[in-house]
């Protein structure tokens, strides 16, 4: 059942989930760290709901909105008479809502961390908004950020129930690695299934190693 | 000087936080105001509100004729196009950049047509020539209060924001600072308004002081007047009062071990300073070392006799404060004993004794002049 094919869509799915996630991820946090927006609180509640709630209603809530009858789907239907729902493309939906309050609240972390004064200090010195947030906040942020990212990354691999529920457990199609591991459980094939976890949790360990790397090098950054 | 046609800001603000509100209404008129009084009186949060920083909650502000805030007229001038020099307490230097790079940022930004500083003549002037490409993490706190200063100048700042810009420095900077924060403010006609305790530094740069008190205005005016009243004698860090004086070197006796400065218009003996005539230095006099008598001293050993009058005379705590014009003004540290022996007022004709060796040139910097 292994497949050189099933660990690339897996990972085709994850990294294209966080990729998406990754400017969202700064945006919101930039909204609710660094401004004084109106409407934060409701903001910060939807960040973290996918954490809060069975992933299952996550994938039934996106079969609702991706699926033919639902507005994005039925509007790529109208549009490119092509289907969302059942195609890696709904994994990759399923896998970025999931993840993206683990990204988001690292993010959100880590400018927080970021001593305003030296944001003030470079509008002072003639940058505007935009350019502070790419110079100073974003750059001295960044382990952070990419602890995030990389904190999203593992949780969009494992992801399996939104997944399953809006994407199908399709070989070859949909199948990611969770769910290759969820038929071979079912199907009692034990040396695949052992095999699928042992891989499952060398990513994981791997990439949480370098993730709390990059946090322990990540000193609060007070203004010098 | 060029005649300011309109004053360097007009400020009447209101800004409500949970713990304390500032309401303020001033007009600053000299081109070098000090702010002065104690932490949580509204001084920084001032210098927030001109800088764009802060947002009151009502009121206008316009600096130099340009509206840059008023609640009524919707008009909110963001910060960086304000193009003022804010230098913070805390030096605020990007931890992400080198030296070099930090004192750039802001002059990238100016635009050229605008630029009257030259970076280099900064770098030179700063001493930083030598830790351009040094990580900002590696400084001490005086160097990095230096950097601070010349990234804000490199911007060239039509006003300069400054909280206690000398507070982390080494005394051998403080001079040359000083003397070259004067000439912004005079060959750049650069106006500043400056956050300060220090007694020294305000006497030795500001033409004007405000007093903020819980957030409200309590005092303003020249320091020599606003520095007598009581109440704000004992907000005032009078710790080393020492006058710090604009000098000129005269010429140098190193047979005699000494060099003749002219403090204008005074010339005095010091110590020998390693410096030709016409080199400009800044030279501390402590008000403490100074005596003060009412009769021409003869058969003394004291190189420096210079006659005067009592401006100004005020009692600090236990002790007195005087100030004696001789040309210069003076500040002079007394003994209330001693001005009731004397009968010392304002107007007495006096004599002020200064020990060549009391008269201590500060400077590092500026082409290696100066002893250290």
């Amino acid at each position: 059942m292994l497949s050189w094919s099933l660990l690339e869509l897996t990972f085709r799915v994850a990294v294209v989930a966080t990729v998406v996630n990754i400017p969202l991820a700064l945006a919101v946090s930039w909204l609710l760290v660094k401004t004084r927006a109106p409407g934060r609180l409701i903001v910060d509640v939807l960040v973290s709901l996918p954490l809060a709630v069975p992933p299952i209603a996550i994938g039934f809530f996106l079969l609702l909105l991706l699926g033919r009858e639902g507005p994005i789907g039925g509007l790529t239907h109208a549009l490119l008479g092509a289907d969302i729902v059942f195609t890696w493309y709904a994994a990759v939906a399923a896998s970025a809502v999931v993840s993206f309050p683990l990204m988001a609240r690292a993010t959100m972390v880590a400018m927080a961390g970021v001593d305003e004064r030296l944001e003030m200090s470079a509008r002072s010195l003639g940058a505007g908004p935009w350019r502070v947030f790419f110079t100073i906040t974003v750059p001295l942020a960044s382990k952070g950020i990419l602890a995030g990212v990389l904190l999203g990354f593992v949780r969009a691999i494992s992801e399996f129930g939104a997944t399953i529920t809006v994407a199908g457990n399709i070989a070859g199609k949909t199948q990611t690695l969770p769910l290759a591991l969820y038929s071979a459980v079912i199907l009692r094939d034990d040396s695949t299934a052992l095999l699928l976890t042992a891989i499952a949790i060398a990513i994981a360990v791997a990439t949480l190693v370098v993730h709390n790397w990059l946090l322990a090098k990540t000193p609060r950054v007070e203004a010098a | 000087m060029t005649v300011m046609t309109s004053p360097v800001a007009q400020i009447a603000i209101r800004k409500r936080f949970p713990q304390f509100t500032l309401d303020c209404d001033v007009t600053f008129e000299a081109g070098a105001t000090s702010v002065f009084g104690p932490s949580g009186s509204g001084k920084t949060t001032l210098l927030n509100c001109i800088a764009g920083l802060t947002r009151p909650d009502s009121g206008r502000i316009i600096v130099m004729g340009t509206t840059l805030f008023s609640a009524s007229g919707r008009k909110v001038v963001p910060p960086e196009k304000r193009r003022f020099g804010y230098v913070f307490q805390s030096s605020a230097l990007f931890p992400n950049m080198n030296v070099r790079k930090n004192i750039l940022y802001g002059y990238h930004l100016t635009p050229e047509g605008q630029r009257t500083t030259d970076p280099d003549q900064l770098f030179d002037l700063f001493d930083l020539t030598r830790m351009l490409d040094r990580s900002v993490d590696t400084l001490s706190g005086g160097e990095r209060q230096r950097v601070a200063l010349a990234r804000a100048l490199a911007t060239s700042p039509r006003l300069l924001l400054l909280d206690e810009p000398l507070a982390s420095l080494d005394v051998s900077f403080k001079g040359a600072i000083i003397r070259y924060l004067k000439r912004v403010r005079q060959e750049l006609e650069t106006p500043m308004i400056y956050v300060s305790h220090s007694v020294s530094e305000v006497v030795a740069l500001a033409e004007e002081m405000l007093v903020l008190s819980e957030g409200r205005p309590v005092a303003q005016g020249p320091p020599s007047e606003v520095l007598v009243r009581p109440d704000v004698g004992t907000m005032a860090d009078y710790g080393a009062l020492e006058n710090l004086l604009d000098a000129t070197v005269v010429e140098r006796r190193s047979e005699q071990g000494l060099s003749v400065i002219d403090v204008g218009g005074v010339e005095l003996a010091a110590p020998e300073i390693d410096a030709g005539p016409g080199d400009l230095l800044t030279v501390s006099v402590r008000a403490g070392d100074i005596i003060l008598t009412l009769d021409v001293p003869t058969r003394i050993s004291a190189q420096n006799i210079l006659p005067g009058r009592i401006a100004v005379i005020h009692a600090q705590g236990p002790r007195v404060i005087a100030h004696v014009d001789v040309g210069v003004v003076l500040v002079v540290e007394l003994t209330p004993r001693a001005v009731s022996d004397l009968a010392l007022r304002e107007g007495t004709q006096v004599y002020l004794i200064v020990k060549s060796n009391s008269v201590l040139a500060l400077d590092a910097l500026d082409g290696g002049s100066g002893n250290r």
